[in-house]
């Protein structure tokens, strides 16, 4: 065994112990040590999956060597590999994009809990992304959940609090109904190891017993999953969420934590139900149907905000919305389109957040809509940074947005029923996208008139967050590239989809 | 080698664009000097390289698999190019003079010539993609150039520009969809690329699907009923106005629809459908709405807008005869109706940068202050009617007589469409020119001060293009003849 | 030598567009100043040399032009084609029979009615502009009548339409130019119907040359008829419009007042005239009445004309302002003419040009001398030229002459026309109308005598005077406007008495296109 098949367990480990080491640390070298894990565990995964790509299979590498039914499996293919390095870039990037931020919002002698809160968060996502048992799977749902709230409610204002119970309870909906979801299967299969019950389930779906309540654990472990990813009508906790939290646990939340249950939910379809059986049931059209509703009601929410954070958030929904609608197109292409948009949706969204953030900083922190007039002017990196956010929103082409938009459109197009409603929805929702998105870049520009009540505008120079504009550039780095050299990417993700069959 | 102009013309304006705020000029007369100069060189190459005649395909850049944006420069391609070369030098040079006494010059400048070089991409577009990409780009960069002003009604009117131009795109990136998937290429090819066997039966779908592209990308064209974004956008500086907004952006309209429907999904297909009815009512009743609105538009601008209205479908109605007369006959009036509209924008962009008056009710009498202008302007109302001798009536000549060919009632019903439109025309323009010249026997003119016409910069381009109308009007053979070789060959 | 046609063209043409220029340039200069003072003074010393040279070079250059244009038209069939226009369709110029016959028409008026602005104009101003015009339009008729296709003639029928307008608003008032915008949009919306019908006729006919008796493509229209019928009757409405034909009739009696009577003179004999050549060039030099014989669109046309007839001549009759009174009864006359085409018949048609010619001169005449009454006494109305003939008798007799030509009293023109038209109508095989078209003529004639005659009869005894006073001095008008009068009422008489060579020389024209 390579020693490189350890590096999966090891990165969990390392981030779930820098927790308790950090809290025992001050502010300053909590985030120095957070920083640290985020990019040593990056460049853990990363050489994880050089090595994987090398190898050309996945790996499974047993906890303590104990073979399955007892033990516990970590299964690394290149997907998994993939999307740990990415999820380890993109929190980094939306860590130092929120420093300033970071220790003007949350009471110094908190700031550590945060970063106790971080690294847990990651832990569970790398869990998540790496596990193959389910029920080890939702155990770091929760602790997801509880990292997550905490990360919410480290601002202490009256609304985040309100936001923290919100979600702790829509969450834990969720969370109950994956649970039964997966006890359903427990009983149905007598496994938790996601490779048995495949098996099992193979076995099931061929003999065509047990049909009701397979499918009743499929759409309790789906609405489960989509009630944590906050698709349409489960999302009344995400603007609050969202909209109140510090701006680098929002960033977080939208690009990450709601991916990774994404993730979870791929990883349920290819792995533990198989990808053929999903497609057969009604699951996927109920969520092709949410989905769209998704993309439409959640732009047109975001259109009537007039708090840029809100409306972001509100557009996380619609962007959510198209991810589950490529689910519910119920083929291997649409399925890559997803995956494809979780990650562009995941860089794009936490660069929306962070420049957000600066451009309410040069606006006295004012987050309405009406006072950020001429904001591109006085903090030139932010204003660039959202202008291109807002394109790859829209989906233009050279952008990240344009690809996914593509890769959607292409997937519908085999479809005979789905096509002229997915065709017709992206068609409407990039109306709407560009409706809220293109209004605010043109609010951005648009110099102060006299007759506007002055808000306590301040010109923020580049030198000013150094830091933050790094972050913000990087952003817009890694949107190009996955906007103009998308075929590398589209390749990994449809070689691991292939790995997880 | 020579594909290499193809994209060198296309960077020569965002390269000058780039060096506009960087060089360290000392006067202003050194800008736009260097940036009459970089036009007037791309314009040249652009020349050049027509003359050259590559054949090859330039691909640029792929994006995924056999997605790239590649360039050539066909038949079709070639004629909007050389028409938008040979229009752009002269509205710069217009324009050195009408942004004199604007403010934030440089940035108006420097999009200005960066639109030229998306505008030539949308026109050497080898793929259906590629013209998605420089068409999207259009859009966008015109953007800041609505907004110049800054004023709450440019910022109001940019966003509704905005708005149509995004959502277009996003319809007509349905039919780019459709076309990558089930056309044989993802090239331009003349006379289509669907095979009618590989849709296995879905006529329907790809009637639908070719509606809704064609909608999409004629919502540059401002058919009706996307098209009040056009007079909204009048709020630009008038050479925007004029150069973009009845020329190289509508006409990009115009141009991805014709590429839309003759080069992508095929008029064999498409013909006598209901799809092609379809547009072809939307599109009469753009000519004839168009001309009413602008029978009761006031401002002189926005009236010169809702009249671009009406005649930018007279050039829809020509591409969705889906005849390859239909087509040239279309193409014709592209050519004529940019020059006819350039001209009559320009002169009120003359009366609106002389006299800051900008509603028809104002123009008393300015016919005799400002001679040179109001005569242009009395020639292009002219050609817009369509009197016989201005190039005007040689577009609708032939556009009535493609559509007798296509013994198609519809088509017959545009003749009538075209000649309530050129009725209308005749109003909505002739007030302007009556009102102008013939103010009244009581009228005052002690009141005009000393208003004139302006200096040569703006008179230039003028003459230039009633020369123009003169000649296409007269002597309009060699380029009938010319549209009929490139057209001939698209079934 | 067919450059001639070009000549006679182009000479009026260009010389009007010099004036033009000139009288540009001399408002822009005095708009300069802006002392209006000075510029009134400036104005009158200036004025009467100036006016005498304008008058001679207006005089000479229409003298010139009209002669040229009889030798042109005279001298022999010649042809002209210049330079393609659309569509290998070049702008080509023939002198034909018609043209002839139109071209003298303009000429004499033309002449007489420059010969009378000269007196006329000095008090309206502008006369710079005015001339310019005047000679320009000439040029534009000249080449409208010689024009050898229909795209050629489209051309100087739109042209037509453009430089007759400043005519109309020449006095720069605003019921003038409401007046001449109103004149401007008919005339277009007729051009256009017409340009509508000529794209139909390209696609039908084997060419858009005019050949006399039609050349349309009769396996082309198989299948197609119905089509081409709408077509060619939408053409007949739009040249309608300009003939003041029903629905499009309005212009005449709004642009007429407010013009300046020696334009509303040309405007009424002679513009109006160019709806029916357009008419006549389309009918039986393309289509050919072969082709409309006996259709709805014949029957169509017969009746509208007939409306037009009775009802020009009944709101004629009810019209108190002399100049609306002679534009509806231009209304009224011209159908007669078009009520003659649409018969379709050789007799017919001759009762048709024959009117035309009449009608040109005799209409023209009652607008100089309506204008007569404007410029010395600015009187307007009917009732108000009571006891005129006292003041004026050599003009009101001149007046009653033309009044007699109109309504068709022997031995005048007008009999002679009306006297085709009429039998022209009773031999021709179009059922109802055989005999409904004579009674309508009928009833129109009684009601022309109706609104005409009151003037010559009031003129000359008006009764007691209401308050008494002397009757009026004798005050004859200058010469040069008595005489085109005189002249005009002259041509009308001669035409009814020695109507030989001119019934003859349209005889064959009629002979030759009503096959």
């Amino acid at each position: 065994m390579d020693f490189v098949q350890n590096l999966p367990f090891i990165s969990i480990l390392l981030s779930l112990f820098s927790g308790p080491l950090s809290s025992i640390l001050n502010a300053k070298w909590a985030k120095r040590v957070n920083a640290t894990v985020i990019s040593v565990i990056g460049i853990f995964s990363a050489t994880v999956l050089f090595y994987v790509l090398r190898t050309g299979q996945e790996f499974v590498y047993l906890m303590g060597h104990f073979p399955a039914p007892w033990g516990n499996e970590i299964r690394v293919g290149i997907l998994e590999a993939f999307m740990a390095t990415f999820f380890c870039l993109i929190m980094l990037l939306c860590m130092f994009g929120g420093i300033a931020e970071r220790e003007r919002e949350i009471e110094e002698s908190k700031q550590n809990l945060y970063y106790i809160m971080v690294n847990l968060l990651l832990s569970s996502l790398l869990a998540l992304i790496y596990t193959n048992d389910l029920f080890t799977a939702y155990v770091f749902v929760e602790i997801n959940t509880i990292s997550a709230c905490g990360l919410i409610m480290i601002r202490q204002n009256g609304r985040t609090i309100e936001a923290a119970t919100r979600y702790m309870i829509m969450s834990l909906l969720g969370s109950g109904l994956l649970l039964l979801g997966i006890c359903f299967l427990y009983d149905l299969t007598g496994h938790l190891l996601m490779s048995n019950i495949k098996e099992e389930v193979a076995i099931l779906a061929a003999t065509g017993e047990y049909h009701i309540p397979l499918l009743v654990s499929l759409g309790l472990m789906s609405v489960g999953l989509a009630i944590k990813s906050a698709l349409y009508p489960f999302h009344a906790w995400l603007p609050d969420a969202y909209g109140y939290s510090t701006v680098s646990s929002a960033a977080i939340l939208s690009s990450l934590v709601s991916k990774g249950y994404i993730f979870l939910l791929v990883k349920i379809f290819y792995r533990v139900i198989g990808f053929s059986v999903v497609c057969d049931s009604k699951v996927v059209d109920v969520l092709f149907v949410f989905g769209i509703i998704g993309m439409i009601m959640g732009s047109v929410n975001a259109i009537r905000e007039s708090d840029i954070r809100r409306m972001i958030a509100f557009s996380s929904v619609a962007q959510i919305g198209y991810i589950y609608m490529g689910f519910g197109l119920g083929t291997q292409e649409a399925v890559v389109a997803s995956v494809y948009h979780v990650l562009s949706h995941a860089a794009t969204k936490s660069l929306l957040f962070v420049a957000a953030s600066g451009i309410t900083d040069a606006s006295g922190g004012s987050r309405n809509f009406l006072d950020l007039t001429g904001a591109g002017y006085r903090n030139k990196a932010a204003g660039i940074a959202f202008s291109v956010g807002s394109l790859s929103m829209v989906g233009i082409p050279m952008f990240s947005g344009f690809i996914s938009k593509l890769l959607f459109a292409q997937a519908a197009m085999g479809h005979t029923h789905k096509m002229l409603p997915t065709l017709i929805a992206l068609a409407i929702s990039t109306v709407l996208n560009a409706v809220y998105f293109m209004k605010t870049v043109i609010r951005l520009y648009t110099p102060v008139s006299k007759e506007m009540p002055i808000h306590e505008h301040r010109v923020i120079p580049l030198t000013e967050q150094p830091v933050k504009a790094g972050a913000l550039l990087c952003f817009i780095v890694l949107n190009f590239l996955l906007g103009l050299n998308s075929e590398p990417v589209i390749r990994l993700i449809t070689a691991g989809l292939a790995m997880f069959d | 080698m020579r594909e290499w102009l193809l994209l060198a013309v296309i960077l020569i304006p965002f390269a000058v664009a780039v060096l506009i705020p960087l060089l360290p000029f000392r006067s202003r007369n050194g800008m736009l000097l260097f940036m009459e100069a970089g036009v007037l060189l791309n314009s040249i190459l652009v020349f050049v390289l027509l003359s050259l005649h590559p054949e090859q395909a330039l691909t640029v850049f792929r994006f995924t698999g056999n997605l790239s944006i590649t360039l050539k420069a066909d038949g079709v391609g070639s004629l909007y190019a050389a028409l938008v070369a040979a229009l752009w030098p002269f509205a710069m040079l217009y324009s050195f003079e009408y942004m004199k006494h604007e403010h934030n010059e440089k940035s108006f400048f420097l999009f200005y010539v960066v639109t030229y070089g998306v505008t030539l991409g949308v026109a050497f577009s080898e793929n259906i993609l590629t013209m998605y990409f420089f068409f999207e780009m259009l859009s966008l960069i015109t953007l800041p150039l609505v907004m110049h002003t800054r004023t709450r009604e440019a910022i109001l009117a940019s966003r509704t520009y905005l708005y149509y131009m995004l959502g277009g795109a996003a319809f007509a990136f349905i039919g780019v969809i459709f076309i990558l998937t089930y056309g044989s290429t993802s090239s331009f090819v003349a006379g289509g690329v669907l095979d009618p066997a590989g849709l296995g039966g879905r006529m329907e779908l790809t009637e639908i699907v070719f509606v809704l592209c064609f909608l999409g990308v004629a919502v540059k064209t401002a058919v009706w009923p996307f098209s009040s974004w056009l007079p909204k956008a009048g709020v630009a500086p008038t050479p925007v106005t004029a150069l973009l907004h009845a020329v190289a952006v509508v006409n990009t309209g115009a141009f991805a629809a014709m590429r839309v429907t003759y080069f992508s999904f095929g008029t064999k297909l498409l013909r006598s459908t209901a799809a092609q009815r379809l547009l072809m009512g939307l599109v009469l009743f753009t000519i004839v709405y168009g001309c009413s609105r602008a029978l009761k538009e006031t401002h002189i601008k926005r009236r010169l807008a809702w009249s671009t209205v009406s005649n930018l479908s007279y050039i829809l109605f020509g591409i969705v005869m889906m005849t390859p007369a239909g087509l040239a006959a279309g193409l014709a009036h592209m050519l004529f109706h940019s020059v006819m509209k350039i001209c009559s924008f320009f002169c009120a962009g003359a009366v609106m940068h002389q006299s800051g008056k900008s509603y028809i009710h104002e123009l008393d009498g300015f016919g005799r202050k400002m001679p040179k202008v109001f005569c242009s302007f009395t020639i292009s109302s002219f050609a817009l009617m369509g009197v016989p001798g201005l190039c005007g009536f040689v577009s609708k000549w032939n556009l009535a007589k493609a559509a007798l060919q296509t013994q198609d009632a519809m088509a017959v019903a545009g003749i009538a469409a075209l000649m309530i439109s050129a009725l209308l025309t005749a109003i909505y323009m002739l007030t302007i020119v009556v009102r102008a010249f013939f103010p009244g026997r009581e009228f005052e003119y002690g009141k005009l001060g000393d208003l004139k016409d302006p200096g040569w910069m703006m008179l230039l381009p003028l003459f230039v293009f009633v020369i123009a109308m003169f000649v296409f009007g007269l002597h309009s053979g060699p380029v009938i003849r010319m549209l009929e070789q490139i057209t001939a060959g698209i079934q | 030598m067919k450059e001639w046609i070009l000549i006679s063209v182009i000479l009026p043409a260009v010389m009007g567009v010099c004036l033009l220029l000139a009288s540009f340039a001399e408002n822009v200069k005095r708009s300069e100043t802006v002392n209006r003072k000075n510029r009134r003074r400036d104005r009158q010393t200036g004025e009467q040399g100036t006016q005498f040279g304008l008058h001679c070079f207006v005089g000479i250059v229409l003298a010139l032009s009209v002669a040229i244009t009889f030798f042109t038209a005279y001298g022999g069939e010649k042809s002209l084609v210049l330079f393609p226009l659309v569509d290998g369709i070049p702008v080509a110029f023939r002198t034909d029979d018609l043209s002839c016959f139109f071209v003298t028409i303009v000429g004499i008026v033309w002449l007489c009615a420059g010969v009378y602005s000269f007196r006329y104009m000095s008090h309206e101003g502008d006369e710079k502009r005015f001339y310019g015009f005047y000679l320009l339009l000439y040029g534009v008729l000249c080449g409208l009548c010689f024009s050898a296709n229909l795209v050629t003639m489209y051309l100087f029928y739109e042209l037509m339409t453009l430089t007759s307008m400043p005519l109309v608003l020449h006095n720069g008032s605003r019921e003038a130019i409401m007046a001449s915008l109103k004149y401007l949009f008919y005339s277009m919306c007729g051009a256009y119907a017409g340009l509508f019908g000529i794209f139909f006729l390209n696609r039908y006919c084997d060419t858009l040359d005019f050949v006399a008796g039609g050349s349309l493509n009769m396996t082309t229209v198989s299948g197609q008829e119905e089509m081409l019928l709408v077509a060619v009757f939408v053409m007949l409405l739009g040249f309608g419009a300009k003939a003041g034909l029903f629905p499009m009739h309005a212009w005449l009696p709004a642009a007429h007042p407010v013009a300046p009577s020696p334009a509303s003179a040309v405007l009424s004999g002679v513009i109006v005239k160019f709806g029916v050549f357009a008419m006549i060039r389309t009918v039986f030099y393309v289509v050919g009445p072969a082709f409309l014989r006996g259709t709805w669109v014949q029957y169509a046309w017969m009746t509208l004309a007939l409306l037009t007839v009775f009802m020009g001549s009944m709101l004629a009759f009810g019209e108190p302002v002399l100049k609306k009174r002679l534009a509806y009864s231009t209304v009224s006359q011209i159908s007669y003419i078009l009520f003659g085409l649409s018969l379709l018949t050789p007799t017919a048609f001759s009762g048709a040009l024959l009117h035309t010619a009449v009608h040109a001169f005799v209409k023209c005449g009652l607008f100089l001398t309506a204008g007569v009454w404007i410029w010395q006494s600015g009187l307007t109305r009917v009732e108000e030229l009571r006891g005129i003939g006292r003041k004026m008798p050599v003009l009101l007799w001149g007046y009653t002459v033309l009044s007699l030509a109109l309504v068709g009293i022997p031995p005048t023109g007008g009999f002679l026309s009306k006297w085709y038209l009429a039998q022209g109508a009773v031999q021709s095989q179009t059922g109802v109308f055989r005999l409904m078209g004579p009674a309508v003529l009928l009833v129109s004639a009684l009601l022309t005598a109706g609104y005409l005659f009151p003037i010559t009869m009031n003129g000359f005894f008006p009764g007691k005077t209401q308050d008494g006073s002397q009757p009026p001095q004798r005050k004859d008008p200058p010469a040069g406007m008595l005489v085109p009068v005189l002249l005009l009422a002259l041509a009308a008489v001669l035409l009814g008495v020695i109507p030989g060579p001119v019934t003859k020389y349209i005889a064959d024209i009629a002979a030759l296109v009503c096959r």
